[in-house]
């Protein structure tokens, strides 16, 4: 059980959470507003937190829950680096290795210690005739920024080509080093930058972009500080992860003990094309819930590896979805929760495995978890989802600037059913929440067409409720040797169906589709392209919730008249005949 | 003279300006939701009675509403039956949307984006396509087109949106559609995306037109319906109506442009506070709007009220220029409750009138924000909206022990001070999101509080943001009413350049400008605008080579628009950079992406009475004593003023009450309030 806080005023536990939540939006804001490439500024591939002096993550931005609860082990990698001593005001701490609580080598982490002079730490009446006034600052707190960057070197343009074998592979590894010391840049680090990434005038704006966040960040957190003084404030952020821990484990208790285990299935690493097996075991016993992985498989040679940090995401995001959606998410949510992964598991991967896709796995993990507490709690999941991210890169050299592009475009697909409902068409799920690029947006920068942008029929499993559509986006190339890396999945195990709802659809990738250049494309990989090239993007639907005998006959009659299920889909999987002329009739 | 007519959810708030006289009159009357344009004459009877005047002397009159007209149809799904054509290939960005689900669906897998308004058997496609540098691949195949109107006849759709890729770079396939349109289905209106939004994304830009054509019948059948009665009973009256811009337009402009002047009732608030805050010589206000279920927050900058263009309407992006009102789930109907964890929260439920706060005792037993004014001694529970509503105080104590005091183990006073101390600390993030987030430091505002609970918080509000000054302007429940009176007409044009600042034909650029300013005084011109009441403004947008959002500035020229003009503009969008995101850089290069321009037509100055100061102490207008609760320092027996009785220059001292009818003040220990010569209750924290 959580200790009890002492004297600590509920009202100003949540002032100051809502304080910090506004802390965190408004850093992800300044980000998204001052980046230069579409991954950041369009998709959102980021994320922002703020921090106590203990490292303990005590608000979070609105972004991808991949990122955020990521954020933990880094922290504690930080703590254990840097002393307080060695830390000064308007430093900023950057790192990406996945093999010190890092995500991907393609998201840098930035940290900014949060100081206040020594007289805000005393009460007022002890100001005046008090020597530690001239003392020298505290490290009061820490604010955070992720973003996932366009490009940091490496074999493949943006990182996203599927079946590497090595971390040095996928990009410029960073330990942590501090990016700023004192507000300025560090210009030979800066210069190591420069030189290794293919996009340095994006990346380097975008790198200038979070530190920018992080100061505006500091800044705000340090109002907060010296308004309320650090005692007070650390008793009360105390107090809210306590008060967050607790709501956990009331929703736990709620949860007939047992273990729950699900499986989920990653297609391949890309280089071998053998399955890779997620087994989850969730062992509820009265508050606290411990997962291990036994039965996953061990660590495989191409990049889906998942690093711990990634793990404890996927795993922290599933129980807190299902256990209390609405608690404040701070560290103290994941008190309750002990994730064990023996080392050399696919989810705890040893250096040097390359695992720059592991977004493949760690989705699917997520996926394993909602499955196996869906024996417990069958109407707080939702049946299995597209389960993976299609990440694109395609660079060249622009024609009209002579310059290398690359152009990350990330494509999520169909969301499984709820207990109550359909899946909603073209709305994401799950860990990463990040945003589509506008065609126009593509278009005004990179030279490629995009054909189309629209839901695919038949993709969504059948149930009482059906699981959401796939999407498709087809690709023109408007350059020779244009070099399109990429990684996909849930091409070859769909989304699974719930209490008799059917699986979604698989994606593929296909390369001048209907035409007699037709070929399919791995999920996993790189290839050049020619100018005219289409390529085709077919991502996978959502599962099926219930049996489809239960499903609603309008609902059935609305799908059919809005195109999202064919007449003859309709026929062989509710068993309904419906005639053309009924589905155009008004409802 | 001239009238303005708010109507809200509840009431038609009606104020009457007697420019001759040099009076200012206003009502409430209730509205009408099955045919508001009823509310509205009975507001206008009732205000001529009032003022003892005659329609004849009207000027014009300005009618806002707030989701009466609109609102009201997009919540409940009962818009126009809406077709939409889109490129081919298309048809589904309406509902793919930007693929992100809300904030609140982060961990809730039951939280939705909201459905489409154009249906997916509604959306059709046309075979064409423009690309990025606004040339065109793919010509307009013309029998597609007519084969897309066609079905969309058969399905009896009243109002067709069009949003093609890149149509904002060059418009002639949307136009020749909309001739098509015209020529086979004359009975549809038709919205255009180059008109409605000609920007950038694609999403964006469909969602902000189809909501337009969504609403377009429904906007046009109720000003056809207002004008048709206002005629029958007056004869011809000028209606204007107003915009979330903060300017008005005559009604016959307003039918073209339906997304424009929905929820303009709290625009209102913030031209008024503009208003206000011109005429005591503060050019920074954040205007504060609480009533029973919402807290809208709006900002004047250097004398204007702020202009976003990035805007949501029940969860569908408008991307139209919309004063940047926020508004929150906070009023004083929100339900206190106590969480699983043992945190006390604040809404967002809202006992809102029915079943109401268990204090008015007419079914509601949770506890709610006034429940802890009343208990608190902040509201009179026999001068609720001037003694027409009267209060239990028994209910209100025993909803807030039952609910939260015993659930918290707190005394009945600590746990209704917390109630409003959680309420406060979310209106306080509120107001420093909309302020901070924008690059505003708070402690430079004057904190504006009006709606009936407005001022029952402001001064603990301004005192939470370091605030130091806080007016409560008359009339603060009919507010945004009297705003209206004061705004201007005004037209917005935009056209999207996409080029870098360094490469401008400068002589292109001019030709943009004038283009835009021939269209404007014309458009003002039809309005009845004389030109010396014309006022024309340049600016642009502008942002670092490669970033996606832009920060808009002015362009100031003589006419002439030269090089050094351009420079001078990107100098102050550095500036702007580094005020908002505590960055700049001189050395990058920085693009103009849309250039735009605002027609304002001015109308002539509301000159509020003033009058001279009184030497009287305040001791005139003490109704009494009462017990009201301050934090740490617990009851406290403080007097109770009557506003009415107040003359400017009075001053009182904090603690203490400030009653009027609709609206109560909270002076907090320390604080001084005195009238100001025009009868603004202003408060020195």
């Amino acid at each position: 059980m959580p200790k009890q806080t002492k004297h600590a005023d509920p009202v100003l536990i949540q002032v100051l959470r809502y304080a910090m939540e506004q802390i965190a939006d408004e850093m992800g804001h300044t980000l998204i507003r001052t980046a230069r490439s579409t991954v950041i500024k369009e998709i959102k591939d980021i994320s922002c937190a703020v921090f106590d002096r203990n490292g303990n993550t005590i608000a979070q931005a609105h972004h991808a829950p991949m990122l955020l609860t990521g954020f933990e082990l880094g922290m504690r990698q930080l703590r254990a680096q840097f002393r307080d001593e060695d830390l000064s005001d308007g430093d900023v701490i950057v790192f990406n290795d996945p093999y010190s609580g890092g995500q991907h080598v393609m998201d840098l982490v930035t940290f900014a210690p949060v100081f206040v002079e020594a007289k805000h730490s005393l009460r007022q009446r002890e100001k005046s005739n008090s020597s530690a006034a001239n003392a020298s600052p505290l490290l009061v707190g820490f604010v955070g920024s992720m973003a996932h960057h366009a490009d940091l070197g490496g074999a493949a343009p943006g990182g996203t080509q599927g079946g590497l074998t090595e971390i040095y592979q996928e990009g410029l590894r960073l330990p942590m080093v501090k990016l700023y010391k004192k507000g300025q840049e560090d210009a030979e680090l800066f210069g190591i930058l420069n030189n290794n990434i293919r996009v340095p005038d994006k990346t380097l704006g975008d790198i200038r972009a979070q530190a920018s966040a992080n100061f505006v960040g500091a800044r705000r957190l340090r109002e907060i500080f010296e308004r309320y003084t650090p005692a007070v404030v650390q008793l009360h952020t105390d107090a809210l992860l306590d008060y967050s821990e607790k709501r956990i484990r009331a929703g736990l208790e709620k949860i007939p003990d047992g273990t729950y285990t699900g499986v989920d299935y990653v297609d391949d690493d890309g280089l071998t094309g053998k399955p890779i097996k997620l087994q989850v075991n969730i062992h509820k016993d009265g508050d606290r819930a411990i997962v291990d992985f036994d039965g996953t498989d061990e660590q495989v040679p191409g990049n889906v590896n998942c690093p711990l940090a990634t793990v404890h995401a996927a795993v922290y995001y599933a129980l807190i979805a299902v256990v209390d959606p609405h608690v404040a998410p701070n560290s103290g949510c994941y008190r309750p929760f002990e994730v064990r992964a023996r080392k050399g598991l696919v989810v705890n991967p040893q250096l040097p495995r390359a695992c720059g896709a592991r977004t493949q796995t760690s989705q699917k993990i997520a996926e394993a978890m909602l499955l196996a507490l869906s024996q417990a709690l069958p109407e707080r999941v939702m049946a299995g989802s597209h389960g993976q991210i299609t990440n694109c890169g395609f660079s060249g050299y622009h024609p009209e600037t002579g310059k290398r592009f690359v152009y990350i475009d990330i494509q999520g697909g169909g969301a499984g059913a709820r207990f109550c409902r359909d899946g909603r068409d073209g709305q994401d799920s799950h860990l990463a929440r990040f945003l589509n690029t506008p065609v126009e947006a593509v278009e005004l920068e990179f030279p490629a067409r995009v054909e189309c942008y629209e839901l695919i029929p038949d993709t969504g499993g059948a149930g009482k409720f059906r699981g959401a559509l796939g999407l498709r986006r087809d690709i023109r190339v408007l350059i020779d040797d244009m070099s399109f890396a990429r990684y996909g999945d849930r091409q070859a195990f769909g989304a699974f169906g719930l209490f008799g709802g059917k699986e979604g659809a698989k994606g593929k990738f296909i390369l001048n589709p209907d035409s007699p250049d037709e070929r399919p494309l791995k999920s996993k990989g790189l290839d050049k392209l020619k100018k005219g090239d289409v390529v085709s993007l077919r991502l996978p639907g959502g599962g099926g919730y219930g049996a489809p005998s239960e499903r609603d006959p309008q609902l059935i009659l609305r799908d059919v008249r809005d195109g999202k299920v064919s007449i003859e889909q309709t026929r062989v999987e509710y068993g309904v005949v419906i005639e053309p002329e009924t589905a155009r009739e008004e409802l | 003279m001239r009238i303005g007519i708010d109507v809200g959810g509840t009431f038609t708030d009606v104020v009457l300006i007697d420019d001759q006289r040099g009076k200012i009159h206003y009502t409430k009357t209730f509205t009408t939701p099955k045919n508001p344009a009823q509310g509205v004459l009975n507001g206008i009877e009732k205000i001529l009675n009032i003022a003892d005047a005659s329609i004849a002397d009207l000027d014009y009159m300005v009618h806002g509403h707030g989701t009466t007209i609109g609102t009201n149809a997009l919540i409940e799904r009962k818009g126009a039956r809406t077709g939409l054509i889109t490129t081919r290939g298309f048809r589904d960005v309406l509902e793919i949307a930007r693929v992100e689900r809300p904030d609140e669906g982060l961990y809730d897998f039951l939280v939705d984006l909201p459905e489409p308004l154009a249906p997916r058997y509604l959306r059709v496609e046309v075979d064409e396509r423009v690309d990025a540098r606004g040339g065109v691949v793919q010509p307009l195949d013309e029998t597609s087109v007519v084969r897309a109107v066609n079905y969309l006849k058969t399905q009896n759709v009243e109002t067709i949106a069009v949003c093609l890729l890149f149509s904002f770079l060059n418009s002639a396939h949307e136009k020749r559609v909309k001739e098509i349109c015209r020529e086979i289905f004359p009975e549809a209106s038709v919205s255009l995306s180059s008109e409605i939004c000609p920007e950038f994304r694609e999403f964006e830009r469909t969602s902000t037109t189809v909501i337009n054509a969504y609403l377009q019948p429904i906007v046009e059948r109720y000003l056809k319906n207002l004008t048709a009665m206002l005629n029958e009973k007056y004869g011809a009256v000028q209606v204007r109506i107003m915009q979330a811009s903060g300017g008005a337009i005559s009604a016959e402009a307003a039918r073209e442009h339906a997304v424009n002047i929905v929820n303009s009732g709290p625009a209102g608030g913030a031209v008024a506070g503009a208003f206000i805050g011109g005429l005591i010589g503060d050019k920074y206000v954040m205007t504060v709007d609480m009533g029973g279920t919402s807290f809208d927050i709006g900002l004047v900058i250097d004398g204007v009220p702020r202009i976003s263009s990035e805007g949501k309407f029940e969860g569908y992006p408008v991307k139209i220029p919309a004063v940047d009102v926020h508004a929150l789930g906070a009023g004083g109907g929100s339900i206190a409750w106590v969480d699983a964890g043992g945190a006390l929260n604040v809404g967002p439920q809202s006992a809102s009138s029915d079943p109401g706060p268990a204090c008015y005792g007419v079914g509601g037993e949770l506890p709610t924000v006034t429940d802890a004014n009343l208990v608190l001694g902040r509201l009179n529970p026999d001068y609720f909206l001037g003694g027409e509503i009267k209060l239990y105080p028994d209910r209100a104590r025993a909803a807030i022990e039952k609910y939260v005091a015993q659930p918290l183990n707190m005394t009945l006073e600590h746990a209704a001070y917390g109630i409003l101390r959680v309420v406060n600390a979310n209106m306080a993030k509120g107001m420093a999101g909309s302020s901070i987030e924008k690059g505003f430091d708070p402690r430079e505002f004057t904190l504006l509080a009006f709606g009936g609970a407005g001022a029952l918080h402001a001064c603990e509000l301004a005192h939470e943001l370091g605030m130091k000054k806080v007016v409560v302007p008359l009339y603060p429940g009919a507010f945004s009413a009297f705003g209206l009176v004061t705004s201007d007409i005004r037209h917005d044009y935009v056209q999207t350049i996409a080029k870098p600042a360094a490469a401008l034909d400068v002589n292109a650029l001019q030709r943009a400008y004038q283009e835009m300013e021939t269209q404007a005084r014309a458009a003002l011109a039809q309005e009845k605008i004389a030109p010396n009441e014309i006022q024309v403004q340049w600016t642009a947008d502008l942002r670092y080579a490669g970033q996606a959002y832009e920060l808009n500035v002015p362009v100031i020229h003589n006419g002439n628009l030269t090089r050094k003009d351009i420079d001078a503009t990107v100098a102050r969008f550095h500036a702007l950079h580094q005020q908002v995101y505590a960055y700049s850089s001189a050395k990058e290069g920085v693009d103009v992406i849309n250039v735009r321009l605002i027609g304002i037509g001015q109308v002539p100055d509301v000159k509020l009475p003033k009058h001279k100061r009184t030497t009287q102490t305040a001791r005139a207008a003490l109704k009494n004593k009462r017990r009201v609760y301050f934090g740490e320092r617990g009851f406290v027996n403080v007097p109770v003023y009557e506003r009415d009785e107040l003359k400017p220059g009075m001053t009182v001292k904090g603690p203490c009450i400030i009653e009027e009818i609709i609206s109560t003040t909270v002076v907090i220990p320390g604080a001084t309030a005195k009238l100001d010569a025009w009868g603004n209750i202003v408060i020195d924290l």
